[in-house]
């Protein structure tokens, strides 16, 4: 479309200017905890934040790296929860999936009602919790921290239509009529056209995993199976009743864990899903189109 | 290729054989449901003395206790004589005696419906809620019994014992179970359907699929269901989970008293407001960015307003305590630059019903943007250029064409927002705020109290329980009331 009416130049100075405000709005307090964290902590204390950093130190990450052992902990813990969720959760997300796509399958209807029902009606949070922490007794084991998110209706039902999107009737028919059953079907047929539905439906649940704090906070009992986001929420948490504590009783807050350091802690932990993001975006916007136009 | 042979339909159905079973089944029906009426006894106290002497019982509260007892009702006995060791496995019988009862009554309404208007698989519909009511009644049965053996164990002596009820409907279920799996074999051959057994002989590998997932929402979701029991005690350490005094609806009352009014507000309201702003706010700047021509700005633009969507809410903590903190923080740093006083945002609720919203929609605004925008791009540039030709301007455009046509995505966001509108975004409101209490009178939601409940105060479980289940009861309410009102305007946009 080119400008040919006149009327229309006001629209696009709009356009221009408020999209442009929005973005810097979404990016801006990334930029301001990359060069937060690069920034002097003296200098914070005492002129605030800004842009660009000032008087430029590393010296917050190498106080990170200097007793590394909790960090790295926490990201071998992430990394381990994130793998063993994506992959397990993506083969029987997948297997379901494929189940509840086969039209010759009587309890097709049951079955994905029984899944969508979990979204509508719940025991809560604490019948939930006691399921994990007191009948399986898993509270302190990893597997309390990963198991709960391995499948999701709503990445069931993508992953649904990634399959009757991508394997035409026609295909599986003429393999049944060629004597495949659901298992050649499954691995030789579906799984090699997935790819774009494994991506996604393993994106979403490799973000999830990722980002998770909350199953870590309830099932550890040691700082060993913290998560990484967790780790940090812990960091900050302390650092945060300190201050408060410090305003009270008027304490010198320059000792405590520094701003800088916090700073540094969540460019560690936010930092590969910012690197990836680029490359992976449309997968997620694929995945969110389809999930919620047809969902 | 399913539809029943009227032929063969009609030879078997006029046989008297198959008439007078009809009539057994019903009154199969008939009788479990009446033995169901609270007056018949299920539960009996034979040895009353002994019984309440062991059950360490006041004569104040023998007073009020009566030897027969219902399956309905054998609950305000345990709550009565504070036996909650019987709690939980009565209230389990309670679930299942009332799905039997729901169930027997589907397959009569069934009948009676498929008379009127002949269908092929009336019947088989029929039968199939027939069966699984007599299951559930077989079941409820032989529970009242296994509690009966439990109680007398546990308090080691024959105590009780079971009426007539209980043992009339083991016989009753179980011929009216055979029967109609009998009816239902010929009927079976009538519609040319297959039953539970040839689908699994033929497609066991599906049901093999099947398995994980089985397992996985048995643990995560179903299982945990019948933990909302919880919310009917009152948890105490020396009993602990399931043998918690029995206390009714205490829990609750208390909420109503307390806790309900305002949570239910704040959830409702919060919830609103970012289905409100947030699709409007996501509309507008879809269609703005639908707008720029240069597919390079496009691209760069879109990245960047969706990226905080990828950023945990830990990160978001972060981020708000920096910039909101009393001495430190970047908008106080501002302030006091600008010569004012400092603000103590984390002491002052008024500010965080906007902060809170402000950062929803900061995390969220991309993603709902990618919706509308791909339903903007899959409109037909013809529009557009009928509407050019017409002299439509660029603002008459977007009125005409891309707002109506968008209208079908965002009811379908609409109603998808409507039926989680019990549900908070816990992750966002606990990050934000915290443990902060000065706070909570504003930003508490039903999520977050449980949550704290949970974490921090294990003798209120019973509470945060009821609270959960209230917030899960009244969610499904809502949902299922939205669901009506579609069916009866736009049958196509319906959720189930």
């Amino acid at each position: 479309m080119k400008i040919k009416d006149r009327s229309t130049i006001p629209f696009h100075i709009v356009k221009g200017v408020l999209l442009t405000l929005l973005s810097i709005i979404c990016v801006l307090p990334f930029i301001v905890i990359i060069s937060g964290s690069l920034t002097d902590n003296y200098t914070i204390l005492k002129e605030g934040f800004s842009l660009f950093p000032r008087n430029t130190t590393i010296e917050a990450y190498r106080t990170i790296f200097r007793s590394p052992e909790g960090i790295i902990q926490a990201y071998k813990m992430n990394f381990y929860y994130t793998f063993m969720g994506t992959a397990l959760g993506l083969l029987v997300i997948t297997l379901t999936a494929y189940v509840i796509s086969r039209k010759d399958f009587k309890y097709r209807n049951t079955v994905s009602f029984l899944i969508y029902f979990t979204t509508i009606f719940g025991g809560g949070m604490i019948p939930w919790y006691m399921m994990y922490a007191n009948v399986l007794n898993l509270r302190g084991s990893t597997l309390a921290i990963w198991f709960p998110a391995l499948m999701s209706p709503f990445l069931v039902i993508l992953m649904r239509t990634f399959i009757t999107g991508s394997v035409p009737d026609a295909v599986v028919e003429s393999a049944k009529i060629d004597g495949a059953g659901h298992w050649t079907i499954f691995w030789k047929i579906v799984l090699p056209v997935l790819g774009p539905g494994l991506a996604t439906v393993g994106l979403f649940q490799a973000l999830g995993y990722w980002n998770d704090w909350y199953r870590a906070s309830m099932f550890s009992t040691s700082s060993e199976t913290w998560s990484l986001q967790f780790y940090l929420y812990d960091m900050v948490n302390s650092t945060m009743a300190m201050r408060q504590m410090a305003q009270n009783v008027s304490l010198n807050t320059a000792d405590l864990p520094t701003q800088t350091v916090k700073l540094a802690m969540a460019v560690v932990a936010t930092g590969p899903v910012l690197l990836f993001y680029p490359f992976v975006q449309r997968y997620f916007v694929s995945g969110i189109t389809i999930g919620a136009v047809k969902g | 290729m399913t539809s029943p042979n009227p032929m063969t339909r009609q030879a078997l159905s006029k046989s008297a054989d198959s008439r007078k079973k009809l009539i057994v089944l019903g009154l199969c029906a008939a009788l479990i449901l009446i033995l169901f009426v609270p007056i018949f006894p299920w539960f009996q106290v034979v040895d009353q003395d002994a019984l309440y002497g062991a059950m360490g019982l006041k004569a104040s509260v023998v007073k009020k206790l009566t030897p027969d007892h219902s399956v309905l009702t054998f609950l305000s006995f345990v709550e009565t004589s504070k036996q909650g060791v019987l709690g939980f496995w009565a209230f389990l019988l309670l679930i299942v005696s009332a799905a039997a009862i729901a169930l027997c009554l589907l397959s009569v309404f069934t009948y009676v419906r498929r008379r009127r208007v002949p269908e092929g698989k009336g019947m088989l519909r029929v039968y199939s809620f027939f069966q699984k009511g007599m299951l559930l009644s077989f079941l409820s049965a032989a529970g009242t019994m296994g509690l009966i053996l439990f109680a007398n164990g546990h308090y080691g002596l024959r105590g009780f014992m079971p009426g007539f009820a209980p043992i009339l409907t083991l016989a009753v279920s179980l011929v009216g179970y055979g029967i109609s799996k009998r009816l239902e074999k010929t009927e079976r051959i009538v519609c040319r359907e297959h039953g539970f057994v040839e689908e699994f002989r033929r497609n066991w590998v599906l049901f093999l699929f099947l398995v994980p997932c089985f397992v996985f929402f048995l643990i995560n979701n179903y299982l945990p269901m019948a933990g909302v029991y919880f919310a009917f005690t009152q948890f105490n350490f020396r009993d602990h989970l399931f043998a918690s005094p029995f206390v009714g609806f205490k829990n609750f009352e208390f909420l109503v008293r307390s806790e309900i009014l305002h949570l239910t507000q704040n959830t409702i309201l919060y919830n609103i407001v970012f289905i409100v702003v947030g699709n409007v706010l996501q509309i507008f700047f879809a269609i703005l960015i639908s707008h720029v021509t240069n597919k390079r700005l496009r691209k760069i633009s879109q990245t960047m307003i969706f990226m905080p969507y990828f950023v945990s809410y830990v990160i978001l903590r972060v981020l708000v305590f920096n910039m909101f903190e009393y001495e430190v923080g970047l908008v106080n740093n501002f302030v006091t630059s600008l010569g004012m006083q400092r603000i103590d945002f984390y002491n002052t609720p008024g500010y965080w019903p906007w902060l809170i919203t402000l950062f929803y929609l900061w995390k969220n605004i991309g993603y709902g943007m990618v919706v509308y925008l791909a339903t903007i791009t899959g409109i037909s540039t013809e529009y557009y250029e009928a509407a050019q030709i017409d002299g439509a301007n660029i603002y008459q455009q977007i009125r005409y064409i891309t707002i109506p046509l968008l209208k079908p995505t965002f009811i379908i966001l609409l109603l998808y927002a409507l039926g989680g509108i019990m549900k908070g975004q816990f992750e966002l409101f606990y990050q934000l705020v915290g443990n902060n209490g000065t706070l909570f009178n504003v930003t508490d939601i039903f999520d977050t109290y449980v949550y704290r409940i949970t974490t921090t105060q294990p003798l209120s479980m019973g509470l945060g329980t009821a609270a959960g289940l209230f917030q899960s009861l009244f969610g499904l309410l809502v949902i299922i009331i939205t669901n009506m009102c579609i069916k009866h305007k736009n049958p196509e946009y319906a959720l189930f």
